[in-house]
């Protein structure tokens, strides 16, 4: 388990432990039953295609989950204030993403440091984009 | 198309919905479905809280204000993003209280012509007064 950071321990530049995961079609429904977004765009190929999608796709909100998941591992619970994510693709399911970040500044005095973070397919395209505040020990 | 939007829209609350009390098994299917795998997030006790993003699963019974220009096809669209700040964690037992107002709206045009941008500000606390998460809810509509 991941253990708070403290500043002298973060660099500007450093990058955030890259996680690697398949996200198949049974987590996805399964994100979908547990966070209220229960529709056919995110947990039926054939409902996902009547609304013009190429099939099921991941919640938006399963991303932003993923990339604060991601960032705690590397900062420890309950260490990130803020996260602004753009969706700019697709997350389609049964398929390998990876979930990246790096640090973009560090303020010493607040503790805090600002990541630059993403989520992007196995092919290296950026799908979901964002920033976060963390705090520091 | 220009938009025609009354100024004094923006900022007022136009829904304030309490869900909850918010049970031990919801939080743990939440922190699960993400593949949590630390005991505050998974294992059901004293010690049990929601993952961070557990409260962007709420959202107002009504999920935009009545007002909006008609040039905005409320009908069709898509999440084009979020900003969230954090607060305290949810826990079980936990009402959600979730005041709805509209933040901003703006209009980029792209290749493809407008895009409307209507961006919606949850503000969520809890049965104590503690603030739980504010959520700006970023939707593009053509």
């Amino acid at each position: 388990m991941a253990v708070p950071l403290r500043p002298s321990e973060v660099q500007e530049g450093d990058e955030l432990p890259a996680r690697e995961l398949f996200l198949s079609k049974e987590q996805v429904r399964a994100y979908a039953r547990a966070g209220g977004q229960w529709s056919p765009r995110f947990t039926d190929d054939e409902g996902a295609r009547k609304e013009g999608l190429p099939g099921m796709i991941t919640p938006g909100n399963m991303s932003l989950g993923l990339l604060v998941a991601m960032v705690e591992a590397w900062a420890g619970p309950g260490s990130v204030r803020r996260l602004g994510v753009t969706f700019r693709g697709l997350v389609l399911p049964d398929r390998t993403v990876r979930l990246c970040g790096a640090v973009t500044g560090k303020d010493e005095r607040a503790r805090t440091v600002e990541l630059d973070v993403w989520l992007e397919s196995d092919e290296g395209e950026r799908l979901v984009i964002g920033t976060a505040t963390v705090a520091l020990a | 198309m220009p938009l025609d939007l009354d100024p004094s829209i923006i900022g007022r609350e136009f829904d304030h919905t309490v869900y909850g009390p918010v049970e031990a098994e919801e939080l743990v299917a939440f922190s699960r479905a993400l593949g949590a795998t630390r005991p505050e997030y998974i294992e059901p006790g004293a010690e049990l809280v929601g993952h961070p993003t557990f409260p962007v699963r709420y959202k107002g019974r009504k999920f935009y204000p009545e007002n909006l220009p008609a040039t905005i096809d409320v009908r069709r669209g898509f999440d084009a993003g979020k900003d969230i700040q954090l607060g305290v964690p949810v826990r079980p037992g936990d009402m959600i209280d979730v005041r709805s107002t509209l933040h901003e709206v703006y209009e980029k045009t792209g290749r493809t012509g407008s895009m409307y941008f209507v961006v919606i500000r949850f503000t969520m606390t809890n049965q104590r007064g503690e603030m739980l998460a504010v959520i700006d809810n970023r939707f593009m509509h053509r």
